[in-house]
């Protein structure tokens, strides 16, 4: 590269720094091309592996999202249970049952214990209801002496899946409920325990 | 910095070239014409590790085109510098949004600086002054790459720019004028 001829002589001492500035590559980066020219490899293979990959992460990273995000609605949505026919009230007779609205394996948001009069096996707007309370496990303010506890296991009344949950139901027989909940039986090895080991929900 | 002679290619010649052929052509021009077109690259990117990656995109794309390759119509090298353009347009459409430090990335300078301190100081001045040129505008950027960064001559310059010599050596010291002036503040 030669010294301009024409040019203002304020600018040859820049040209010559610039003409001065030299890299040199690493010694392995030739074969390294040599190499990749060898094996065939092409710069779009390359760039549309790249654009694949970053495609295949983002659905998969959208997919997981989706299915934590679907799960979660999923265990938190309320589901509505009704179990029948058991002999809650202590009337005799297999004619009760229950209906909850619950998140899965936590709140309980509605509970109703109810006589199955029309025999249909499942809550209908002509059954009896015992007991209809909210979100929490309360005792009705006319209980009085002869109250009978009752635990009803196991099932799955809060839609959780497996059959661990269990009713607890105190009331006068041979028509009146006082209070009902559920509980989680958990495991055996807690089975031995009394109710109120368990929150009651 | 001399253009390699090269083996006339007739027209009727597939695009690409047998794999041994073009591992042999992709070594005679990577030694003719790599560093070249790595200090070219140099000159626009402060990172080594962008440099290597532009650098090898380059010669691998020439390699698979030899076949359109026609040395009546230029030399390799301007052939080559001209498909180092292309790549550096596309890396810089890729890469708008990345930022880079150009600190402590010049282990690839070549220098004669006998001391730690004197390499440390020639950095410093080299980085100075790419720094500058890295803010010019892109077609003056362009000149200093070319003409510094690959060592083209004004005649191979005017052959790849498309425009004279005489205009070719005018722009050359308006823009070398500018860069002064950013040197200077």
């Amino acid at each position: 590269m030669s010294e301009p001829a024409s040019g203002p002589p304020e600018l040859a001492d820049l040209h010559r720094a610039l003409r001065r500035v030299r890299f040199e590559p690493r010694p392995s980066l030739g074969p390294e091309i040599e190499g990749r020219v060898r094996r065939g490899e092409r710069v779009e293979d390359r760039a549309r592996r790249l654009r694949f990959l970053r495609a295949a992460w983002g659905l998969t990273a959208s997919a997981i999202v989706a299915v934590v995000a679907g799960a979660t609605w999923l265990s938190h949505r309320p589901v509505e249970i009704d179990r029948c026919c058991f002999d809650l009230d202590g009337g005799g007779a297999a004619d009760d049952g229950v209906t909850l609205l619950a998140e899965r394996d936590a709140k309980v948001h509605h509970l109703r214990l109810y006589e199955d009069h029309d025999h249909s096996g499942r809550y209908s707007p002509g059954d009896l209801i015992r007991l209809d309370r909210g979100d929490q496990p309360s005792i009705r303010e006319d209980a009085s002496r002869g109250l009978v506890i009752t635990e009803h296991c196991c099932l799955d009344f809060d839609g959780g899946g497996p059959r661990d949950d269990v009713l607890l139901v105190m009331g006068v027989p041979p028509d009146r409920v006082v209070m009902a909940a559920i509980y989680e039986r958990r495991s055996d090895r807690h089975r031995r325990q009394p109710a109120d080991a368990f929150p009651l929900r | 910095m001399s253009s390699a002679p090269l083996p006339p290619l007739p027209d009727s010649r597939p695009t690409s070239v047998p794999v041994d052929e073009a591992q042999l052509l992709c070594r005679k021009w990577f030694e003719a014409h790599g560093t070249g077109v790595y200090n070219y690259f140099r000159f626009h990117v402060p990172l080594v590790d962008v440099a290597e990656d532009l650098t090898a995109e380059t010669f691998l794309k020439v390699v698979r085109a030899a076949g359109r390759f026609d040395p009546n119509r230029g030399s390799a090298k301007a052939w080559i510098l001209t498909t180092a353009r292309n790549v550096l347009t596309d890396w810089r459409r890729r890469a708008r949004l990345r930022q880079y430090v150009s600190i402590g990335t010049m282990h690839d300078l070549v220098h004669d600086a006998p001391s730690p301190e004197e390499r440390l100081l020639r950095e410093e001045e080299v980085g100075r002054l790419l720094d500058a040129v890295a803010t010019l505008e892109p077609a003056d950027r362009e000149m200093i790459g070319l003409r510094y960064g690959s060592g083209l001559d004004t005649a191979e310059m005017a052959q790849l720019l498309g425009i004279s010599e005489g205009n070719v050596r005018t722009r050359l010291w308006r823009v070398l004028g500018r860069l002064r002036k950013v040197l200077a503040r």
